[in-house]
């Protein structure tokens, strides 16, 4: 029962949307009420047993693993909120339906409205802290979009924006509280937490949760310094403001205040921080509210000082605050409403909300003043109206915690005299400059009486006034006990709804309020001008200019960081991966392993002075391009060497000749760059790379210097070493890891090899374009191809390709091998295209290599299918040995063919891509293909 | 030597999408340029085809084949069909975009496939070398998809730095994935993280090997203060690309966290946890503080992915089944939310005209009442608001880092949300309440228009009931 409670608003929400667009308003109207009214009855239903002290509950599973499950509980407290909510929300969507112009969307507007009161009964039904904060969050949206109904107002918008906004962020540092509530209680679910007060309070958490709470709390009840957004929320429909602003949403605060009372309160901290920010809110908002000249600001200002009383009261933690509280939530609710709804009415009839030309309205319209003049006498807290008894109440609170002494003392009962002088001026404000004060000026219209269903919604409010303030032990009584028993979670100490307690000190206070207030009122324009000149600070520019500094530092902040250069990326990039490893090494740990390091011999310490030597002439000649590739030619050269020195002559000749090969190439390509030099960078710059560079590079030879002197995992090369003859049938074990082991992996590479020629050629045979250069130079042919050159080559052709055959052959066991057979061949062959005419050459050789490298894979690829074909796995090797004059003795695998494919393919594919690239260049000499 | 041919059964999704791709680069040389729907059909054959390998394979135990490389669990194939989804949708929304500025072209789709592939690789890597083979290839085809429009100097530009920075930081996880392998012996997974559980944090070359790999994870998430690349990219490529970089990978990226820093350096947990939580903070930090002044709404949506990944690293950095799950349900709900962001922006653009900047959005409501609908749930679910998918996201990784009691980080986070809801709800503004700048029709084939409805709505059902993704994603990191 108690989930249709909430469910059946947020449901129902979709009726009228569908009755507004192809029925009338009226449809709307009474289907929006229909729905409300259902949830009423549903309350009204179970309320005897409430009201008998029971806390209904009900519980459906929903997320159990997160702890967040359809919990709901129906006590006092809820009761209260529960009726407040939907009766006057019955009265607002009657008010509403004859407020709204024909023009507008009745229909979104009621949905919305549903929307609301759904989100808000689920909120103050809820058993759980994720459920209630999910709901208050809902209201958190559906206000703003109430609020921001007539969205083609730009103020309307704004006003909207800055209500969710600050709503919005309440309710996120709302969560975080919660969070850390249900962390403490250990548990989500609203009566565990409420039953663990105790454990709460003395955890030492528990300063950060209160005040994240609190701000959620606050920024929904619009407490000060978070009020600015309310008066601003003022640009929504009347009747939004009338349920929104006076009844509902912003009491949602104090709701949740009330809500964890027996949780949160009765703390020194709760009392600093709700009583503190209560008085602040209840003066600072008083005394603003004097200076609004719009009928609705001052209104706005009044609710805000009247949610500080509640607060004040609550943050005051006595019983008997909490039963003056929850009093003033209900006679503010009721009060507060009928204003804002006279207020409209005012508005809808004269089209003018400012007080400066609202004047002398009694006689146009003596009913409608009546009315709102009673609202606002007992929101001054008159003598036989319901604000004059929780006002009493709170004032005797005030002299009561004056009395007990301790940190507050006489100061209390004052201030509190002096909010209320300050309310009275208001209020009579409010009376007298709309309905007597002379005539009207400059109105868009002159009022007269509204329909009667428009005004209907304020009588029963005034009346209800009326009645609690006459008989209130009669008509609240009993809800404001099973209310406020809920909130105090245990029984209530004696106290009278009396209106007449003798002669007192709150008596006193009340009269010097009511006195003083209409003094004020008739000082007020000495205060007006005073006000001019000192004008209450205005949230809103506060809150945007706040808004637009923040806009504009992180703008900054942009621009610093991401200015789009590379170079600062990179710059960033490698000094926080510095910082990282260096941090990494702060945490200990030995740097230099166990392992001792071979000893230095005189050759070693010379290569590597020139490699440093070298690598840095790079650096330094970067710009240069030739100087610079040949000076990192010879780099790779002195790498060599050092493979030479640490026995490794495979490596030796493979680096050697890929060396040469790839120096060459560079060559080529380095006709496709512009010739002229890049901009140096500036001077600080270089600076700040340098540094990074020696810092990086003493990062890596530490790390270097980490690994070499640990032991190394032998596992692998022992393997290899162990089953290369047997397996594999050779001694070189690079050989035969290419060739056998790892065949997979060469096919695959001898394939990529293959397509990244032919992707060059396709590339190239596009018409790459070179950039232009000034006018080749004619050169003679005898400077072009110098003799000794051409003559020099070609036997060197044949001497070449004989040892490149040797290695081959001998690959298998000793250092060579196919790749670097393959290597060799190439650069013999690019010597010819070098030494000699390009054509000629080209016509000489007369070498498909396009088919050369399909041949090579092809043959790879055969070579693993032959022993597919004997019905081995793909790739598995055979071999035997055989013996040749002056060769000697060596081993014929199938590998070997294999080893000839991977020599096919390095051999085509080095050539297409060196001929494509000289080929460009050949071009801009004049020749064709 | 024998050649022992591995379990290819597990490896069949792959081995299909692989075998596909290939065919599609084959077949889309003989077609004409009219007929290139067919090259977009087979790329979505293709992932429906691997959804339902995978789909019929799920995994109820862990296997692992390819010689300890690779591992199929739940976790994977969850994360996988994630990848088919989101890479389906990627496709379509692109499709029409492409076709009208001439991108329509079969590389596409293929370099697509070839990222979804390595996307595929790296969630079911169980050694190092499979983690950075999958994530090389998946980056490849991210650089050259960058520079895809090859006339626009910016996105040449964007492909030309993240190929830069990508891969100074390819290299450093290598360095940091040989350091590894120089402390423990293995680059198989479950070996390393019992060699790292003997030997414990006191062995330098570890700690040196996991700052180098988490400096290389992080500039591929995107973490701060390796963000960089990330803005420019999802700036400067091509929104159809963009796209396809912001949804998809950042599954295999949270997959990738998984398998390298928990399933392989677990026992280290206590060291990357704080590495983690600076790059959290800083990531939530500084993309919803930076993504506020952006008037591009591709480059906010880059910062916004930035805060995201911080958000993702909490749950992962709380260390605990969880944390993980949270992290996980994050990932996917982003994703999937990221998909739909960019779905939009990609449907408001036409020939000739980038939507582009928040003000493009400007009165959408006006123009397009459903799409501007999408794209408030996309936005506000983004933001963190209650009854969308976002916000249990958000919710579950909170509270797994104040199950750890880190709860300071809790609150920053949940500062930085409120920063960060600000600039979603500006997009909403502009979505609802300004008028609009422009009045052209918005083309949407009904394809188009059908998933990207789902896509919103996914939203709002699983933000109704998240249940169902939850127990997914919890069950998944059980086995």
């Amino acid at each position: 029962m108690l989930l249709f409670i909430a469910l059946i608003p947020l449901l129902g929400a979709l009726l009228p949307l569908w009755a507004g667009g192809r029925r009338g308003r009226d449809v709307s109207v009474w289907t929006t009420a229909a729905v409300t009214a259902a949830s009423l009855a549903l309350l009204l239903w179970l309320s005897p047993v409430v009201f008998d002290g029971v806390v209904l509950q009900a519980n459906w599973p929903w997320l159990p693993q997160l702890g967040l499950n359809f919990t709901f509980r129906l006590d006092g407290l809820a009761l209260l909120f529960g009726l407040l909510i939907t009766g006057i929300g019955l009265l607002v969507i009657l008010y509403a339906r004859y407020y709204l112009a024909e023009r507008d969307d009745l229909g979104r507007f009621y949905a919305l409205l549903l929307l609301f009161m759904g989100a808000m009964l689920g909120m103050v039904l809820a058993d759980n802290l994720l459920l209630l904060l999910l709901f208050w969050e809902l209201t958190s949206l559906s206000s703003f979009l109430l609020i921001g109904y007539w969205h083609s107002r730009a103020d309307a918008r704004q006003g909207a924006r800055m209500a969710l906004t600050v709503t919005a962020a309440g309710g996120l540092a709302l969560l975080a509280g919660f969070l850390l509530l249900g962390h403490i209680a250990g548990s989500f679910e609203l009566s565990t937490v409420l039953a663990a007060g105790e454990t709460v309070k003395n955890h030492p958490g528990y300063p950060v949760m209160l005040m994240l709470i609190l701000l959620g709390a606050f920024t929904k009840s619009a407490q000060f310094p978070f009020h600015f957004w309310l008066p601003h929320a003022m640009a929504a429909p009347t009747p939004v403001s009338a349920y929104l602003h006076s009844a509902t949403m912003v009491k949602a605060g104090v709701f949740l205040l009330a809500r964890l009372f027996p949780v949160l309160a009765d703390t020194d901290l709760w009392f600093y921080l709700v009583g503190g920010t209560g008085l602040i809110t209840l003066l600072f908002a008083a005394y603003a509210a004097l200076f609004q000249h719009d009928l609705k600001g001052l209104l706005a200002y009044s609710t805000i000082s009247h949610l500080g009383l509640i607060t004040l009261l609550l943050g005051l933690s006595t019983p008997l605050a909490v039963v003056a509280g929850v009093f003033h939530i209900i006679n503010h609710a009721v009060f507060k409403a009928s204003l804002f709804m006279a207020a409209g009415i005012i508005d809808h009839e004269t089209g003018c909300r400012d007080m400066r030309k609202l004047n002398g309205l009694f006689k146009y319209i003596p009913w409608t003043a009546t009315l709102a003049m009673t609202a606002a006498a007992a929101m001054a807290g008159v003598p036989l109206l319901n604000g004059f008894l929780s006002k009493e109440m709170f004032f005797a609170q005030t002299v009561y915690q004056a009395a007990a002494g301790g940190e507050v003392h006489w100061l209390l009962p004052l201030l509190a005299t002096v909010a209320g002088i300050f309310s009275v001026a208001y209020s009579a404000r409010f009376i007298h400059d709309v309905f007597f004060n002379g005539e009207p000026i400059n109105l868009p219209r002159l009022p007269h009486e509204p329909p009667p269903y428009l005004r209907a919604p304020v009588e029963v409010l005034v009346a209800i006034c009326l009645l609690v303030g006459i008989a209130p032990a009669y008509t609240v009584g009993p809800l404001l006990a099973i209310a406020a028993t809920s909130v105090v979670g245990g029984p209530l100490p004696p106290y009278s709804l009396a209106i007449w307690h003798g002669f007192n000190l709150p008596l006193l206070m009340s009269s010097l309020a009511l006195i003083g207030g209409a003094l004020m009122y008739w000082q007020r324009r000495r205060l007006f001008r005073l006000g001019d000149r000192y004008p209450p600070p205005d949230g809103k520019a506060l809150f945007e200019r706040g808004l637009n500094l923040g806009i504009a530092a992180t703008r900054r902040l942009t621009e610093g960081l991401e200015n789009g250069s590379l170079q600062r990326y990179l710059a960033l990039l490698i000094g926080v991966a510095l910082v990282a490893g260096v941090a990494g090494a702060w945490q200990g740990g030995e740097l230099t392993g166990d392992q001792p390091l071979p000893p230095v011999d005189l050759l070693s310490l010379l290569a590597a002075l020139l490699l440093v030597l070298t690598t840095g002439l790079t650096m330094l000649w970067h710009r240069q391009r030739l100087t610079a590739i040949i000076l990192l030619g010879g780099v790779g050269l002195i790498v060599v060497l050092a493979f030479i020195r640490f026995s490794s002559p495979d490596l030796a000749l493979t680096q050697l000749t890929v060396e040469v090969v790839t120096t060459v190439l560079l060559l080529l390509a380095l006709r496709y760059l512009p010739s002229d030099a890049l901009p140096e960078s500036m001077p600080s710059r270089r600076l700040r790379d340098a540094g990074l560079a020696i810092l990086a590079g003493i990062g890596v030879a530490a790390l270097t210097w980490g690994g070499l002197t640990r032991p190394l995992q032998p596992e692998l090369a022992e393997y290899f070493l162990a089953t290369s003859l047997p397996g594999g049938g050779g001694a070189n074990v690079v050989n035969v890891i290419l060739v056998d082991f790892r065949g997979f992996d060469t096919l695959g590479e001898a394939t990529v090899l293959v397509i990244a020629a032919l992707g060059i050629t396709a590339l190239l045979t596009g018409g790459f374009p070179l950039p232009i250069r000034s006018s080749p130079r004619v050169v003679s042919i005898e400077e072009r191809w110098p003799l000794l050159l051409r003559m020099g080559a070609r036997p060197l052709l044949a001497l070449t390709l004989l040892l490149a055959a040797y290695i081959f052959l001998r690959g298998h066991h000793l250092p060579g091998g196919g790749f670097i057979a393959g290597l060799m061949t190439a650069l013999a062959l690019a010597t010819q295209y070098l030494a000699g005419d390009f054509r000629w050459t080209t016509a000489q050789l007369n070498l498909d290599y396009q088919r050369l490298m399909g041949g090579g894979l092809a043959l790879i690829g055969f070579t693993g299918l032959v022993s597919a074909l004997f019905g081995y796995p793909f790739l598995t090797s055979a071999f035997t040995h055989a013996h040749l004059p002056i060769f000697g003795d060596f081993e014929i695998a199938s590998a070997m063919a294999f080893d000839l494919g991977v020599y096919l393919v390095v051999v085509g594919a080095v050539m297409r891509i060196l001929l494509e690239l000289g080929q460009a260049n050949a071009e801009e000499n004049g020749w064709k293909p | 030597m024998n050649f022992v041919a591995p379990d290819f059964m597990p490896v069949l999704p792959e081995l299909f999408v692989l075998a596909m791709t290939c065919l599609i680069v084959v077949v889309d040389v003989f077609l004409e340029q009219r007929q290139r729907h067919i090259t977009y059909g087979l790329a979505q054959l293709t992932l429906l085809g691997a959804a339902l390998l995978t789909l019929f394979s799920y995994a109820q135990a862990p296997v692992t084949t390819m010689f300890g490389h690779y591992i199929k669990d739940a976790m994977g194939d969850l994360l996988k069909l994630f990848i088919y989804l989101t890479s389906a949708a990627v496709f379509l929304y692109s499709r029409d975009y492409l076709r009208r500025r001439d991108l329509f072209k079969g590389e596409y789709y293929m370099l697509g496939l070839f990222g979804v592939l390595g996307m595929m690789v790296m969630v079911s890597a169980h050694s190092l070398l499979t983690v950075y083979l999958g994530l090389e290839l998946l980056s490849l085809s991210l650089y050259a998809l960058v520079a895809i429009d090859r006339d626009s100097p910016i996105a040449s530009e964007a492909a030309m730095k993240y190929f830069v920075l990508g891969s100074l930081a390819s290299g450093m996880l290598l360095y940091g994935i040989s350091m590894i392998y120089g402390a423990t012996g293995s680059v198989d997974l479950q070996v390393v993280a019992d060699s790292v559980a003997n030997q414990g944090a006191d062995n330098l070359v570890l700690v040196f090997g996991l700052v180098f790999l988490v400096v290389g994870l992080s500039f591929k998430l995107g973490a701060v203060p390796f963000h960089m690349w990330l803005p420019d990219v999802y700036q400067g490529a091509p929104t159809s690309v963009t796209l396809f970089i912001g949804s998809a990978p950042k599954l295999a990226a949270f997959a990738l966290l998984m398998r390298i820093l928990v399933e392989g350096l677990g026992a280290l947990q206590g060291d990357w946890q704080q590495m983690l939580v600076i790059l959290a903070a800083l990531s939530m930090a500084t993309g919803n503080l930076i993504a506020i002044a952006q008037a591009n709404i591709k480059r906010m949506l880059a910062y916004s992915t930035i805060s995201h990944i911080g958000f993702m690293l909490l749950g992962i950095l709380a260390g605990t089944p969880d944390g993980y799950a949270a992290a996980m349900f994050y990932t996917i709900v982003y994703v999937l939310m990221a998909v739909g962001a960019f779905g939009v922006i990609i449907l408001l653009s036409r020939a000739g005209f980038e939507a582009e900047n928040i003000d493009d959005f400007k009165g959408l409501n006006d123009r397009n009442p459903w799409l501007a609908f999408v794209m408030m749930v996309i936005m506000m679910s983004m933001a963190g608001v209650p009854f969308l998918a976002g916000f249990y996201a958000k919710w579950m990784v909170l509270q797994s880092i104040v199950n750890v009691g880190l709860v300071w980080l809790a609150i920053l986070g949940v500062v930085f949300s409120v920063i960060g809801a600000f600039y979603y709800l500006r997009v909403v503004k502009c979505v609802y309440f300004d008028k609009p700048e422009q009045n052209e029709p918005i083309e949407m084939s009904l394809d188009t228009e059908i998933v990207i409805s789902a896509n919103g709505l996914l939203l709002v059902v699983i933000g109704l009931y998240p249940t169902v993704l939850m127990t997914w994603c919890a069950t998944a990191l059980l086995n």
